[in-house]
């Protein structure tokens, strides 16, 4: 696909090939073409790219904060925001569709946006950490053709990378009082096999290992299947289920829900649930969740509400298939 | 957990209407308060287990995945879903609530109503271990909804 973009001012420019553009365009979504390639050029925004294009120097810098991030012990490190999901309790997850909010609303049209508010806080103190406001994160397309062997991309699936241990293959687990380690230790143990030990401990996979998984990831026509549902609570209950047969396909600790988190892993999954949500966003302009809910707030973040989730660009983030740097031609 | 079998159920016109555009099977009361498993559901193979192979010869008709919260981690009553709610309660839901989760199978319907054929559904726990018969099923009820 050519690229044209004009630099401001006739100075260097950085083109960005939104995903949401191309995909905007395969569509037919010409109205939403301008907003997200004028976004995904405005400074400060962030790119969130498909892991499979991350540069050399992407990724260094993502491991590189994540590290740093995984040494800070207080609550601006890993295991604070991790531990935000599942264990230590309180767990602040929403996950399936089950009654209960405000007078018996179902919980599940809470799902997508309170992951989206869980991936904006931690992409805030991954870049903290990193002291690198370019840090993103990226999204793993884990649609396989079921011809094809489902398996993790190796920027994850490696033990080392440059020679140091990779940060992305597995994550530690230290900060969850024995007491409440013990009894995960034991599920653990029990549903995958594989005791994982005292703290501090580490995460661990089994791709397509345990006897419930799916026989592979996610295809292509299941994503555009939910990617069509008109409304958005249908919408999100096809794609959680896509999200949860992707949880237990990985196995080991992302097959919990108390420490599915630990793992790297987790966050490229559902920053790939967020795009894709994203992506239906631009298909069905004006849709969201019901009215009712746009009030609700999603803690542990109080400055969010439902509401406050839905426009990416204002969370200061965009989604881009690659990234294609220009340099300024040479002045005659 | 234990399989489910149900009683034959009707699928001619007079008992699923016409006109549907989407046909869904719909668990209501599923139990994610453990560990991650599948509930893999079969058409008219009242045989079916863990074991049969998810072909449509055998009738498989898709597949729920539960993301499970791998058990309780806090006191005595910590994991029990409040039965009720009062008025004026903000407070987010308890998270053990059981779920709703469904799996369309409009097409498969569509060709058992042509034929007017009744259907029993068959859905098989997998777990890590072995299904055991003396265990609840992981679920309240499971209906088929169509829709318009």
């Amino acid at each position: 696909m050519r690229l044209e973009v004009e630099g401001p001012a006739g100075k260097s420019a950085v083109a960005a090939l939104s995903l949401a553009t191309v995909r905007g365009r395969e569509a037919g979504l010409a109205n939403h073409q301008m907003d997200t390639a004028q976004s995904a050029v405005v400074p400060g925004v962030r790119l969130r790219k498909s892991v499979a294009t991350l540069t050399g120097a992407d990724l260094a810098g993502l491991r590189a904060a994540l590290v740093a991030m995984q040494g800070i012990s207080d609550d601006r490190g890993y295991q604070h925001y991790a531990g935000i999901h599942g264990l230590p309790l309180p767990g602040y997850c929403v996950h399936h569709d089950a009654a209960g909010i405000l007078g018996n609303l179902p919980a599940g049209p809470l799902f997508l946006p309170w992951h989206r508010a869980y991936l904006y806080f931690f992409e805030l103190a991954l870049q903290d950490a990193g002291q690198d406001a370019t840090v993103a994160l990226p999204w793993w397309d884990w649609t396989t053709d079921p011809a094809q062997p489902s398996e993790i991309l190796a920027a994850y699936a490696m033990e080392t990378a440059s020679g140091q241990p990779n940060p992305l293959y597995q994550g530690p687990i230290v900060a969850i009082p024995d007491s409440q380690w013990e009894g995960e230790r034991r599920t653990l143990t029990d549903d995958t096999g594989i005791d994982p030990g005292p703290l501090p401990a580490v995460t661990f996979r089994q791709p397509g290992a345990l006897p419930a998984a799916p026989p592979g990831l996610p295809t292509p026509p299941e994503v555009k299947k939910a990617l069509s549902s008109p409304s958005f609570v249908d919408f999100s209950q096809r794609i959680e289920r896509i999200h949860d047969a992707v949880h237990v396909w990985v196995g080991g600790t992302m097959s919990e829900i108390p420490v599915a988190a630990y793992d790297p892993l987790f966050y490229a999954h559902h920053t790939m649930i967020d795009r894709l949500w994203w992506l239906w966003q631009l298909q069905h302009p004006g849709a969201g969740p019901p009215a009712r809910y746009l009030n609700v707030p999603l803690p542990p973040f109080p400055s969010l509400t439902v509401g406050g989730t839905l426009d990416i660009n204002g969370l200061g983030y965009e989604y881009a298939l690659a990234e294609v740097p220009f340099v300024p031609a040479a002045q005659g | 957990m234990r399989p489910y079998i149900s009683k034959p159920a009707g699928l001619a016109p007079v008992d699923i209407g016409t006109g549907y555009h989407r046909a869904d099977l719909v668990f209501d009361g599923v139990d994610h308060s453990a560990g991650s498993f599948a509930l893999r559901v079969f058409f008219n193979n009242p045989d079916a287990t863990d074991k049969t192979e998810v072909t449509g010869e055998n009738g498989y008709a898709g597949a729920v995945y539960v993301f499970g919260h791998g058990g309780c981690f806090g006191d005595e009553g910590h994991c029990d879903p409040p039965v009720g709610r009062r008025a004026f309660d903000h407070r987010p839901p308890h998270q053990l609530i059981p779920a709703k989760m469904w799996i369309e199978v409009t097409d498969a319907i569509r060709e058992l109503a042509q034929r007017q054929e009744q259907l029993v559904i068959t859905v098989v726990p997998v777990v890590p271990g072995e299904v055991t018969q003396d265990s609840p099923v992981p679920f309240q009820k499971v209906s088929l909804v169509t829709y318009a």
